[in-house]
């Protein structure tokens, strides 16, 4: 029954894309809100998933790849809703909305059963940790989305200085800063958890190095758009190169570089 | 010179370091590190694994050169935060120079509005000559450059954490003591795999007495949960589980009880005796009264069984033994026990307060980025024709409001 509540809000996130898709591509205002309205009901849903399986668990839900990719794919729809709110801009939808329903399959894809966790994840470190670092995979995803979205435009002949677009290349950018403070909260964070669990602040394991180079990516791309005043188009590839990199820390670690964080 | 200076100070050379870095870092998460050279060998082949051998690529983050563009990296942030905090200063000055000094964006007559919309965001007003500087956040002009600071702190004292400790891996028997060099003993009063509901959870009851006798109260050590003493750090790093067994001596009446981490010959003569292969965790009894042992388990150990191997007279005859059973030959008595587990400890030895000082770089850090990213700097000039932008950052969302704002009172 618990399984059927999260496929029925991958069921959801899966027809808000659709709507949004085929809305913001007939400039349909109200295919939008609809959307809208399906991704609300589909993280609504998550949420009570993510609760249920909280209380059945006795622990946070966010201890292995499943669990992990549920909270990225819940945290993409809040960021995403939450700045819709805010900007009362569609675009902001067509860029979350398929990033929520690529990484909530990709959870679906992974075993779902609940297992008790190591005790080398037993941390108070362990909520903040994890709990960043969905939220600055989620502003990242964002902004990758935002990314792929200005680049669609762009070769559709849309004006770079136009309103949305220069909008859309700022709020990616926005994202990216968002991303950035928490990437370095869960780096750190994880560094003080690595210094009482294993005794080292740093052990240059894969998930560590590879999050410290998604972070030095990020670290370029802000400098490039803070002292060489890069936008638009360039900054639209390097936020989506730069994501593989995020998806490559989050997901290509744990299948092709085993280290100590291999339980994740 | 001035030019090397200038370089060695530039942005452009700190980004072309961080792409070094980004480089070994990628060779170093693909090569596994610190394995035997024979692996890589056999892995890559006798060319390539030479070549990864001879180029340090085994241990990437140990090379020098590694090392030292860490080292040219806190150079460059250093040499880049001194020249810049000098220009920090009177910033926000400059800031409200350049909104009075910038073109007007035409809004006529909108003065008023402007100052009721600025003021709600929380700006601050400067009246002046035909012209009011409303301005916001100038503390954060500081950011970037306290960013830099929070690195070099994170960079440094890091880097004192890291080599400037000592550690050492020691596996201990309960009850049994270790003494360190310095004469700090730590005594294993327990261990357990398992708490009180059966779930793993590995964890040492220590206590640890220094030189002078000075002694701490008795502490369970976790993983996660290490135990602090002096400058010493211990961690619950491994554990093993040992077998045991009691030798006794009909002829002489003597016992003694060993552990076995590992295969050993438990002789009198040096011919005849018990050969201890292994131990296993449990086993299952089939239909047919076979017994299939098992290997692996990271709980307790259920049903202990002893691999082992009587030596008499010139022959080998191999023997399953449970707990409690006895092996006699001659005038020895062999009888394995209940196995026990131990942990193996990893203990550290820092300075005081090292760990402190990094940690107020990690602080120090996350705070500097919350004043870049969202306390930027900005200045809004307002003149009765219209009105002007001032920040070192991006400021569209700022810009596109008051854009709103004015075309919505035109509409009006
Ligand atoms: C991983 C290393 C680094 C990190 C994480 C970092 C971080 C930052 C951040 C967050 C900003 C502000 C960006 C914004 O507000 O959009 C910034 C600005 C800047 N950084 Fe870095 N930085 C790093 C290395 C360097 C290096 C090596 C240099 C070389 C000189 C440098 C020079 C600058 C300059 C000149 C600015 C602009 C400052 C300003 O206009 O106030 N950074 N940096």
């Amino acid at each position: 029954m618990r399984d059927m509540v999260f496929f029925a809000a991958l069921l959801l996130y899966f027809a808000a894309m659709i709507v949004q898709i085929v809305s913001a591509a007939l400039g349909r205002q109200k295919g939008c809100r609809a959307a809208c309205a399906l991704l609300s009901a589909g993280l609504a849903l998550h949420t009570v998933y993510s609760v249920w399986r909280g209380i059945a668990a006795g622990r946070l839900p966010l201890a292995n790849q499943f669990e992990f990719a549920s909270g990225f794919a819940w945290a993409i729809a809040v960021l995403g809703l939450i700045l819709h709110a805010r900007l009362r801009q569609t675009w902001v939808l067509t860029a979350s909305i398929p990033a929520a329903f690529l990484v909530m399959s990709y959870a679906a894809f992974q075993p779902m059963e609940i297992r008790d966790i190591m005790p080398a994840l037993r941390s108070t470190w362990f909520a903040l940790h994890i709990g960043s670092a969905i939220f600055s995979y989620a502003a990242l995803a964002i902004a990758g989305g935002l990314g792929a979205y200005y680049l669609v435009r762009l070769s559709r002949g849309e004006r770079e200085d136009s309103t949305a677009m220069r909008q859309a290349d700022y709020m990616g950018y926005r994202m990216i800063c968002l991303g950035f403070l928490l990437l370095t909260v869960v780096i750190l964070s994880g560094a003080i958890w690595a210094e009482q669990a294993w005794s080292k602040w740093w052990s240059w394991d894969p998930k560590e190095t590879w999050a410290l180079i998604t972070w030095i990516i990020y670290a370029i791309y802000l400098h490039q758009r803070l002292r060489m005043n890069w936008q638009g188009r360039r900054m639209a590839l390097l936020s989506l190169a730069a994501l593989v990199c995020v998806l490559f820390t989050f997901a290509g670690v744990n299948l092709l570089l085993p280290g100590l964080h291999s339980y994740a | 010179m001035k030019k090397i200076r200038a370089f060695l100070r530039s942005m452009t050379f700190g980004m072309l370091l961080l792409a070094a870095v980004i480089g070994f870092s990628f060779a170093g998460s693909m090569i596994p590190q610190q394995r035997p050279a024979m692996e890589y060998v056999s892995r890559y082949g006798a060319t390539v694994g030479g070549l990864i051998i001879r180029l340090g690529l085994d241990d990437v983050f140990a090379t020098p050169v590694f090392l030292l563009l860490m080292a040219a990296l806190a150079l460059n942030l250093t040499l880049c935060s001194v020249v810049r905090v000098r220009r920090l200063r009177g910033s926000g000055e400059r800031l409200k120079e350049r909104a009075r000094a910038a073109q007007v964006i035409a809004a006529p007559g909108q003065a008023q509005r402007l100052d009721a919309f600025l003021r709600r965001r929380g700006f601050c007003a400067q009246a002046g000559e035909g012209v009011t500087v409303y301005s916001k956040c100038l503390f954060g002009a500081y950011g970037s450059f306290l960013t830099h600071l929070g690195l070099l702190a994170v960079l440094l004292a890091g880097a004192l954490a890291l080599y400037g400790g000592q550690i050492t891996d020691q596996t201990v028997m309960p009850g049994q003591t270790l003494t360190l060099p310095d004469g700090t003993a730590i005594e294993v009063l327990s261990f357990r795999i398992e708490d009180e509901t059966g779930r793993l959870d590995y964890a040492s009851g220590l206590r640890m007495t220094d030189a002078q006798g000075q002694r701490s109260a008795e502490a369970l050590v976790r993983v996660n949960e290490p135990m602090r003493f002096g400058r010493y750090k211990v961690y619950q790093q491994t554990y093993g589980t040992a077998g045991t067994m009691r030798l006794r001596n009909a002829a002489t009446g003597g016992e003694d009880t060993v552990y076995l981490t590992e295969p050993a010959f438990l002789t009198a003569d040096g011919q005849n005796g018990v050969f201890f292969a292994a131990l296993y965790p449990g086993y299952i009894q089939d239909e047919d009264g076979s017994v299939t042992l098992i290997t692996s388990t990271s709980g307790a150990y259920a049903d202990p069984v002893y691999d082992l191997r009587v030596m008499a007279q010139g022959q080998t005859t191999p023997v399953l033994a449970f707990p409690g059973e006895e092996l006699t030959l001659g005038d020895i008595t062999y009888i394995p026990g209940e196995p026990v587990s131990y942990p193996g400890l990893r203990i550290k030895a820092i300075a005081p307060g090292m760990l402190g000082v990094l940690y107020a770089s990690f602080v120090l850090l996350i705070a500097a980025l919350t004043i870049c990213f969202f306390m930027r700097p900005v200045c809004v000039a307002v003149r009765p024709e219209g009105y002007a932008i001032a920040s070192p950052k991006p400021q569209l969302g700022l810009q596109l409001e008051l854009e709103a704002l004015i075309r919505e009172e035109e509409q009006r």
